[in-house]
């Protein structure tokens, strides 16, 4: 089941990989920097919710007021800021979803790496309270429904025991403390667990990469600006409680479920979410990683030169004193919980050496899985059954599948190829070894595809091993053009790892005569530029579209909404004594109190009519821990418009016939009118109150 | 008669450093007691793979201790590291492909190969540890 999601997931992914590759370049394709421009997107909504800040103003009256202002008066700055604010922060969803989709899809969310999956989630129930507390702010006719429902959901949790939707039902009703509240949310509160939370998330891993490259920096931007230009962030009307709107443009980015509350229950949303979020928590554990061995530290070979910790993705080495009394000062201890077993340590060791026969081949750090004296053996095996002028010897990690499809159709006579655990495993000096023993005349070494490699840095690290610019340095000796890197850009215009064969073939110089390496056609510069544009065109209006349509309707046409809204305190369990004087003088002089009331109160019966239909009947239970509190009522309703007869009754006492407040009334309701059902408990009377 | 003597000056009071310079000068000697004696070729050369490897993972231990010293001359060592790595690894092709007169070069150049960085490079480096 797990496994064929994921199949699915990587048929989605892959084609889009290729196409962006294509525009992009292996490097800078967007889908291997997701994360990276996730934290980006973010620090543009910091930037843009900076300036925004310094303009709103934190009050009922103030807020839209602020707001229209910075949007209007300020298009050119703060209305470009505002949308800016918008877009980041919705194109930050779609990364985001995509970001685990991918790592999801290719495997990368199990095994040692459960923690950062796993401390991924709680950052989605930062982001999208951080989305909704920020629609809310704005103060318009969405905010006022953001606010209705967001308070309709909280209601459902036992956290209050009055209901907080009854605020946003009358100006009167609402406070600017609660603006107070919802800005610090927004501003402070929960970025600041965000910030901590995407700490947490990329702890466990070595150099985590937090920033996207510039390029992709740059181009997101002047996107974003550009549609910050062409369709601005605006308003959706001043919020007017008498009336609802006939429809909204919903971000749906960040309120998907909102309309669900007007289908489903508020617990059933909530049952929703919270299912889904425990789903994907367990999700690394429902389908465990098969167990592969941890990389083994021998100490007899290892100096602690320490270049396996510092090679290590995962962090899973570190560099401790010395166990054994050798004169050396450290030495490398693998943490077995962390290692997945990648066997870039063992790339990176400098006495992962073929050339070594006098004592038996093993590395300070070695793959128990893939041992080094295994991996040359393969190597010669190999070798001794290639013919031909033109020997070409494939490494392909195991994690390819396009180099394990590859293994049945191209071991021809002229071609071998071989398993690595990953790029990054390969020690340079194997490449040396086989061609300065001609072993082969030339090297494919196969990563994951596009440079998005399954362990992190495996193919950067290879990479700049093989151009000297990391350690192990390729030898200086060895001829570069007998190495084709299979990611690298310089391959780029070869679709599959044959083709890569094939062109390294189609280079390689003739014995005896230096060569000089063409590379393969690659995409035309225009076209690719093209490709890049269309891809930040069509990601940006797809950001863009989603954050306003499809229009969301939050009554049906023709209604009117009603919404009762009252509590009322029942009458206690039984009357009250008057204590005689002898039960009196019976107690401590301090508890003689004249008469004894009962605390717990009887549950009190709401009935709500229209045209003698009944649309609302229901026992509310008083509240409180000694149930001595009153009930509290908060229903919203909707009836069709049109002259109707409105009848509310409420009994006191359980059990009892007839009402002991109602009021019934023909009210005339316009299609989107809002009534709100109150009662005065002073008055002891019920209103139909329109304002 | 040994080709290389270790000296107290060379100490450099890195003792895991110190300790593979020992090392490394008895690697060199046996092999050129191995090229002196009537060794074969296989021999030597299996001598000088034990060489090669033991070298590679002690410029690795050096250039980490270079790099957390903060060594100012880091790069022109690391380079000197990374030549000394393809001349001994040319020796080894060379002594592959041609025993018989490999013997002769080989002899010769054993000594000027290390001993010369030994005597540059590792001196300068013996100025800026030693002192402490």
């Amino acid at each position: 089941m797990i496994a064929l999601l994921q199949t699915i997931g990587r048929w989605l992914l892959e084609p889009l990989r290729r196409l962006l590759e294509r525009g992009f370049g292996p490097r800078l394709n967007p889908l291997n920097h997701l994360g990276a421009l996730n934290i980006y997107f973010f620090w543009v909504v910091l930037v843009s919710g900076i300036w925004l800040f310094i303009f709103f103003e934190t009050s009922v009256a103030g807020a839209y007021a602020s707001v229209e202002y910075l949007t209007h008066e300020q298009w050119y700055l703060g209305g470009v800021m505002r949308s800016l604010h918008r877009y980041a922060s919705d194109a930050a969803i779609i990364t985001l979803v995509l970001h685990m989709l991918r790592e999801f899809a290719y495997d990368r969310h199990r095994g040692m790496r459960w923690f950062s999956w796993v401390t991924g989630i709680p950052l989605l129930w930062l982001v999208i309270p951080l989305g909704i507390t920020g629609y809310w702010l704005v103060w318009d006719q969405l905010g006022w429904y953001v606010a209705l429902t967001s308070a309709e959901l909280m209601d459902a949790l036992p956290i209050f025991s009055e209901s907080m939707a009854r605020n946003f039902l009358s100006d009167a009703a609402l406070s600017d403390r609660f603006f107070t509240l919802m800005a610090f949310m927004h501003l402070i509160g929960l970025p600041l667990f965000l910030v901590f939370g995407i700490w947490l998330h990329v702890l466990r891993i070595n150099g985590p990469r937090i920033n996207p490259p510039r390029a992709l920096m740059a181009g997101s931007l002047a996107a974003m600006v550009v549609l910050s230009f062409v369709f601005p962030a605006v308003s959706q009307g001043q919020v007017d409680m008498s009336t609802v709107p006939d429809s909204l443009g919903l971000d749906w980015y960040y309120l998907l479920v909102y309309p669900l509350a007007k289908a489903w229950s508020p617990g059933w949303v909530w049952g929703l979410l919270v299912g889904f979020s425990l789903l994907l928590c367990a999700l690394p554990w429902v389908a465990p990683m098969r167990g592969k061995s941890p990389a083994h530290v021998d100490l007899d070979n290892c100096n602690g030169c320490a270049r396996c910790a510092d090679d290590c993705p995962f962090g899973a080495i570190t560099m401790q004193p010395r166990s054994d009394g050798q004169a050396y000062e450290i030495e490398a201890v693998v943490d077995p919980a962390l290692c997945m077993s990648c066997g870039l340590c063992t790339g990176a060791c400098p006495t992962a050496t073929p050339f070594r026969r006098h004592s038996d081949l093993v590395p300070g750090i070695d793959m128990p899985d893939l041992e080094a004296a295994a991996l040359r053996e393969s190597i010669l095996q190999a070798a001794a059954k290639l013919e031909g002028e033109r020997r070409i010897l494939v490494f392909g990690c195991q994690e390819n599948a396009q180099s394990r499809r590859m293994k049945a159709v191209v071991n021809d006579a002229e071609t071998a190829i071989l398993d690595v655990i990953c790029s990054g495993h390969l020690p340079p000096p194997f490449v040396d070894f086989i061609l300065s023993r001609d072993l082969a005349d030339g090297i494919v070494v196969a990563g994951c595809p596009g440079g998005d490699c399954q362990y992190r840095f495996g193919t950067e690290w290879t990479s700049l091993r093989m151009a000297r610019q990391r350690d192990p340095h390729l030898r200086k000796r060895v001829d570069s053009a007998r190495l084709a890197l299979a990611w690298e850009d310089r391959w780029h215009g070869c679709r599959d790892l044959p083709d890569v064969v094939a062109a390294l073939r189609a280079t390689l110089p003739a014995a005896g005569q230096p060569g000089e390496p063409s590379a393969p056609r690659q995409p035309r510069r225009a076209l690719r530029h093209a490709l890049a544009a269309a891809a930040y065109a069509v990601f940006f209006a797809l950001v863009a579209w989603l954050s306003v349509w499809p229009r969301f309707h939050l009554i049906d046409a023709g209604h009117a909404m009603v919404s009762l809204s009252f509590s009322h305190a029942g009458q206690r369990v039984r009357e009250c004594r008057t204590l005689t004087q002898e039960e009196l003088d019976k107690l401590p002089p301090n508890m003689r109190k004249p008469q004894d009331c009962p605390r717990e109160r009887l549950p009190i019966r709401v009935l709500f009519a229209v045209n003698d239909a009944t649309l609302f009947e229901g026992t509310l239970a008083p509240t409180g821990l000694w149930n001595d509190g009153s009930a509290n009522l908060y229903r919203r309703l909707e009836v069709p418009a049109g002259t109707q007869e409105l009848f509310i009754g409420m009994s006191e006492r359980e059990g009892a016939d007839g009402f002991d407040y109602s009021l019934a009334q023909v009210v005339d309701l316009g299609p989107g009118q809002h009534v709100v059902v109150e009662f005065d408990s002073e008055r002891g009377a019920f209103e139909f109150r329109r304002e | 008669m040994t080709l290389l003597q270790w000296k107290p000056a060379y100490t450099l009071g890195i003792p895991s450093v110190d300790h593979e310079h020992r090392q490394l000068i008895g690697l060199i000697n046996e092999a050129y007691a191995q090229l002196e004696g009537s060794a074969d070729a296989d021999a030597i050369e299996r001598c000088l793979e034990d060489i090669c490897t033991a070298i590679a993972a002690h410029f690795a231990l050096e250039e980490r201790h270079m790099r957390e010293a903060g060594y100012a001359e880091y790069a022109a060592h690391k380079d000197e590291h990374e030549d000394l790595l393809d001349q001994i690894r040319e020796l080894m092709d060379e002594f592959a492909a041609d025993p018989e007169a490999g013997r002769a070069t080989l002899r010769q150049r054993l000594a000027d190969w290390f001993g010369g960085h030994f005597a540059t490079f590792d001196a300068r480096l013996h100025e800026a540890f030693g002192d402490h």
